[in-house]
């Protein structure tokens, strides 16, 4: 999953990003409005935390001037201010979730998935593809209920894919959810984690559109060989 | 009690004490009057029958024996009469007397009221030679008649009090509409509603009122708004750093748990430890603050150049080159100032950090100490960094106020030493400089 933070505060940054990393999230950070806008612009995002008290523009004028935009994006704000009206004036403005600081890493995380959970129309936590159980919120992954070891990458690979299942998905965007767009990285690494994951889970996991970029494979025929 | 019941007693009740003692002094007069007529009336019954005894020849029976019975005449308007032959100076004897009418003989001369069988009577008496005529009005018909009179004047009077007293509860209510209408509208705001008021429909001299209810409420307005921002901006500083405190608590206790993370545990356990200082030092401040909003002045005295040098000397540690960029100026300033040396070098310290914490690295900042008048000395911090505007430059003391979040501090900074400043009887001011930049200024007395 790849998340946007929108965080004035570096501390508090520093904390959330390790944090998600560890979940197995890809996070990428931005402390102010005008850089949410270009890391939005440049790069895909599955969910957004915002932060309210941002330096250059208050946060809910850019949470009503984002969804104005048409944006989409699942908005999870984050806020200091824990009045009832400014929990009510966030959620009218837009927001998906409202959380107040200080929060709990677990429950952030957790509603995280809860929102791209109900963007993609499920109300369970875990995906079935074939014989593939994914659960979104721990990163466990069973084949055949056998349980399967992902590394980092390949999880956040694997989510990428499971998340848009019918979508012809480019290296680029793949590159995005994977590593976000702060790391430069080799030419072939999402090659190398492709391998991997069809080493892992059978050579139809994904589906190689050339020219194009990559797809889930169809689960009927996962268990071919 | 309600204004209109308050206005209905006192106008209702003035209006009948009034109304009352003219109409009790009317009636007095009017049966004074009624009395006066019935008694000259009484007289001039007597006067015309003396006159007419007078002209008529001495009849036979007024020299005939006692032991006769007077004569009877029959009364017409309701007055008795008596004619009475005069046998001594003291006793007289009825020769004629009105049919039913009292016995007379005994009657003063002139007016009197005499009690004759169980009627009292009102008697007029005149002797004309040995003739005595009385006349007499029965008092009982009298007051019969100033009875009736009473009524007819006392039951208008009633009513037309009694109407004036409805026509007056109307007339307050009416007149005292205006009040009640913005009574109504003050009553229906809701807590915390900050729409100015509706206009009013409302007479002169309620607007005064209601300019002033108009004032009072955009004011606390104000209060309001600044309190709850206060409040905002605390929350903010607060829970920031806390919240940095437990998230990288947080992910220390997940990188524990996982093999190849020792780096991660221990870059976040630092990460909390510089979050619990950063939250220290804004509760420093704030206890700072707080012990400084005690009103007594300590007696203490401190020599600013001094305190002036050792705060640049503390802040060697955050700013290694700060003796490259801070230039000090005095003026032949010998003198002491009235505040305490850690206060003193408290306030000029955050103002050259303050200064030293918004302008490039290559731009000089200037302590000036000054000696304006004979009582006063001024500590003046002159930075050319980006400065304030006029609204900044008037918030910039309000508490957890903060320009740029993203540069680190507290926003408490300014605060302090304008809390410094006042309790020692001294000022602090933000001006615009000439060029870029800005000077806080700070003067203190003697």
């Amino acid at each position: 999953m790849h998340v946007l933070l929108v965080e004035d505060d570096a501390l508090v940054a520093s904390g959330i990003v390790t944090g998600l990393k560890l979940h197995g999230l890809t996070v990428d950070h931005v402390n102010c409005a005008s850089l949410a806008d270009t890391a939005l612009k440049s790069s895909y995002f599955d969910v957004c935390i915002l932060d309210l008290g941002l330096p250059d523009e208050d946060g809910i004028s850019l949470l009503h001037r984002w969804r104005d935009q048409g944006l989409q994006l699942p908005i999870l704000v984050l806020t200091a201010r824990d009045a009832l009206s400014h929990r009510i004036t966030g959620l009218l403005g837009g927001a998906d979730d409202y959380m107040v600081k200080p929060f709990d890493l677990l429950e952030l995380q957790a509603r995280l998935h809860v929102l791209t959970r109900r963007r993609a129309g499920r109300s369970k936590d875990f995906v079935e593809h074939g014989g593939l159980v994914f659960c979104a919120s721990t990163g466990e992954v069973r084949l055949h209920g056998r349980p399967v070891s992902l590394a980092r990458r390949e999880l956040a690979l694997l989510r990428a894919l499971l998340q848009n299942p019918k979508a012809i998905l480019s290296t680029e965007q793949l590159c995005d959810s994977v590593y976000g767009y702060e790391q430069s990285l080799e030419s072939n690494a999402i090659n190398v984690h492709v391998y991997h994951l069809r080493r892992k889970l059978g050579n139809n996991i994904v589906e190689t559109v050339r020219g194009l970029g990559y797809r889930l494979g169809l689960p009927e025929k996962m268990d071919e060989l | 009690m309600s204004l209109r019941v308050r206005l209905l007693l006192i106008i209702g009740l003035g209006l009948s004490i009034l109304w009352t003692a003219v109409a009790g002094w009317m009636f007095l007069d009017a049966r004074q009057s009624l009395r006066d007529a019935l008694d000259n009336r009484l007289a001039a019954s007597a006067r015309m029958v003396a006159g007419m005894v007078a002209q008529l020849p001495e009849p036979a029976y007024l020299s005939a024996s006692d032991s006769r019975k007077p004569f009877d005449v029959i009364a017409r308007d309701g007055v008795a009469c008596e004619v009475s032959l005069l046998r001594s100076q003291i006793t007289a004897q009825a020769i004629v007397r009105t049919a039913g009418g009292p016995d007379l003989t005994e009657a003063i001369s002139g007016f009197g009221t005499h009690m004759y069988g169980k009627k009292r009577w009102r008697t007029y008496m005149l002797r004309q030679g040995n003739i005595q005529i009385a006349t007499a009005d029965s008092m009982d018909t009298r007051e019969a008649l100033i009875k009736e009179l009473a009524l007819s004047a006392g039951v208008p009077f009633l009513v037309a009090l009694f109407g004036s007293l409805i026509m007056l509860w109307f007339c307050i209510t009416h007149g005292i509409a205006p009040l009640e209408r913005v009574r109504d509208i003050l009553a229906k705001r809701k807590p915390g509603d900050d729409s100015p008021l509706a206009p009013i429909k409302a007479p002169l001299e309620l607007q005064p009122l209601l300019n002033t209810i108009e004032q009072l409420l955009e004011r606390l307005q104000g209060a309001i708004l600044r309190e709850r921002r206060f409040t905002d901006n605390a929350a903010h500083e607060l829970r920031t750093p806390l919240t940095g405190i437990k998230t990288h608590i947080q992910v220390a206790g997940l990188a524990a748990d996982l093999p190849d993370e020792n780096k991660t545990l221990k870059a976040a356990l630092g990460k909390a430890d510089y979050g619990v200082l950063q939250l220290q030092g804004i509760l420093d401040r704030l206890l700072s603050l707080a012990r400084l909003d005690d009103d007594a002045v300590p007696v203490e005295t401190s020599d600013p150049l001094e305190v002036v040098y050792t705060a640049t000397e503390q802040l060697q540690a955050s700013y290694p080159d700060i003796s490259n960029r801070v230039l000090i100026k005095e003026q032949g300033v010998a003198a002491c100032v009235n505040v305490a040396r850690p206060l003193l070098l408290s306030a000029t310290q955050n103002l050259i950090d303050n200064a030293l914490r918004y302008t490039p690295g290559d731009k000089p900042i200037i302590v000036q100490i000054t000696q304006p008048d004979t009582g006063r000395i001024r500590i003046s911090v002159l930075d050319e960094g980006p400065g304030l505007n006029a609204h900044d430059r008037a918030h910039a003391v309000n508490r957890f106020w903060r320009r740029d979040r993203s540069v680190p501090g507290s926003g408490l900074g300014l605060s302090i030493v304008d809390a410094i400043a006042r309790r020692h009887h001294g000022t602090f001011e933000l001006l615009k400089r000439a060029g870029p930049g800005l000077e806080a200024r700070m003067e203190f007395p003697i």
